[in-house]
């Protein structure tokens, strides 16, 4: 009988782990998202939320905070689009007092996602 | 190596100083100067807030919706024809806690002085035998555990939230007044402002950064209010954006909050040290300021 319900106990906890490694296999295949639009705009977790603080004045539709500098002149403020990717990595290495979230070196975002909406807001 | 040991055990068992954001009042050594250098600055930087408007905090301010702000303030008059259901519900509830005898025969008001008239304006304070912050909310569980009653759960907004707002609604008007004379005041002073201006989260964000450095801005749709008058007025009634339904925020729900927007792993609990340190400097900066418990907020 003890037997039994030792193995009862057993392949449920086993089940329990294939059901919980399945649920984070399910997790990581979830695709990171890649569309700036929806990285600039989305306050969710592992998102940009850009315009939480920055308004894009060519897009008025779009609500946006005060409490950075609006994205116009992109090209003309970084010449070099490598600063802009930088800025957006880490801020506080140009300005020890930001409050600009580190979306890099915080592993916020992936590089690649900032090369996304470095790409994006480089245009306005 | 046991001096290796020695200091890695040190190291591991000092609190974490985080990386403060050097803005308005942090460089001041003393509470008065800070407030000053914080009243100071936004003398400068919103120079149309004035005295006692500072308990409206981000109402002051333009960019959100006064139309939404109004209908909601005036829903929970006192003789509001339409209050909401969620707020009369809370008021009932705190109000059955503060009027119903304990099974000594004994209530809440027996505990405090005047029948707990101006009581809350004796809190945050420090205990001098532990050095720790008192909230008022503590006193109203030592009151609960004196009486042989079970304390209240410090995160329930339905209970200990309910009962707080009766309570401190019998020092609505009182002006603040809180005054930093002993070491162990200073040291709690000190502890909360550390974690006011210090940097936290994934955002790498503080407190000071919204509600000092960028008070008055508007991060989306929403105006950030300045610290001077937040501590005045809470508990909040807050409605949610999507449903409309009203829940009440206190202070230190409040602070777990805007700590889970920023991105803290294991934001600071209801009643935890940190909390109470929080509390206490954030009430000193609100020094002057009257007393407004249960308003609505957005």
């Amino acid at each position: 009988m003890k037997k039994i319900i030792f193995l009862a106990i057993l392949s449920t906890l086993l089940l329990q782990g294939c059901k919980t490694a399945g649920q984070a296999e399910a997790k990581a295949a979830k695709p990171i998202e890649m569309n700036p639009e929806v990285l600039i705009t989305s306050k969710n977790p592992g998102m940009g939320n850009c315009l939480a603080c920055h308004a894009i004045p060519s897009r008025p539709e779009l609500a946006a905070g005060t409490i950075a500098p609006p994205l116009v002149n992109m090209k003309e403020r970084f010449p070099d689009i490598a600063k802009l990717r930088a800025e957006i990595y880490d801020q506080k290495v140009f300005n020890p007092q930001t409050m600009m979230p580190p979306f890099g070196r915080n592993k916020i975002m992936t590089p690649e996602q900032i090369d996304v909406i470095a790409q994006y807001i480089y245009k306005f | 190596m046991k001096k290796f040991i020695f200091a890695l055990l040190l190291a591991f068992s000092l609190p974490v100083i985080a990386e403060p954001v050097i803005t308005a009042g942090y460089e001041e050594k003393t509470p008065e100067a800070t407030l000053k250098a914080i009243e100071t600055y936004f003398h400068e930087t919103m120079p149309h807030v004035k005295g006692d408007m500072f308990i409206h905090g981000a109402l002051n301010f333009p960019h959100s919706d006064l139309g939404y702000n109004k209908m909601w303030a005036d829903r929970l008059a006192d003789d509001a024809f339409d209050q909401p259901f969620e707020y009369t519900k809370s008021l009932d509830a705190g109000k059955k806690l503060w009027n119903t005898p304990f099974a000594n025969g004994k209530t809440m008001a027996s505990c405090f002085a005047h029948g707990g008239k101006g009581a809350a304006n004796d809190y945050p304070k420090v205990d001098p035998a532990t050095g720790k912050v008192i909230t008022f909310e503590h006193a109203l569980n030592a009151c609960r555990i004196a009486n042989g009653e079970k304390p209240l759960d410090y995160s329930d907004a339905n209970t200990m939230g309910a009962l707080s707002v009766i309570a401190r609604r019998l020092s609505n008007g009182d002006r603040i007044h809180m005054v930093i004379n002993t070491p162990a005041e200073l040291a709690a002073f000190n502890r909360g402002k550390e974690v006011f201006y210090g940097r936290t989260g994934k955002a790498d964000q503080s407190c000071a950064s919204c509600h000092i450095q960028h008070a008055g801005q508007v991060a989306r749709t929403e105006d950030l209010s300045p610290i001077i008058g937040q501590a005045a007025h809470f508990p909040v009634y807050r409605p949610n954006p999507v449903t409309g339904d009203l829940a009440l925020i206190t202070i230190q729900a409040r602070y777990k909050g805007c700590q889970k927007s920023t991105g803290v792993d294991k934001p600071m609990k209801e009643g935890s040290d940190e909390s109470n340190d929080l509390e206490y400097f954030h009430t000193y900066i609100s020094n002057g300021m009257p007393l407004s418990a249960g308003i609505y907020r957005k």
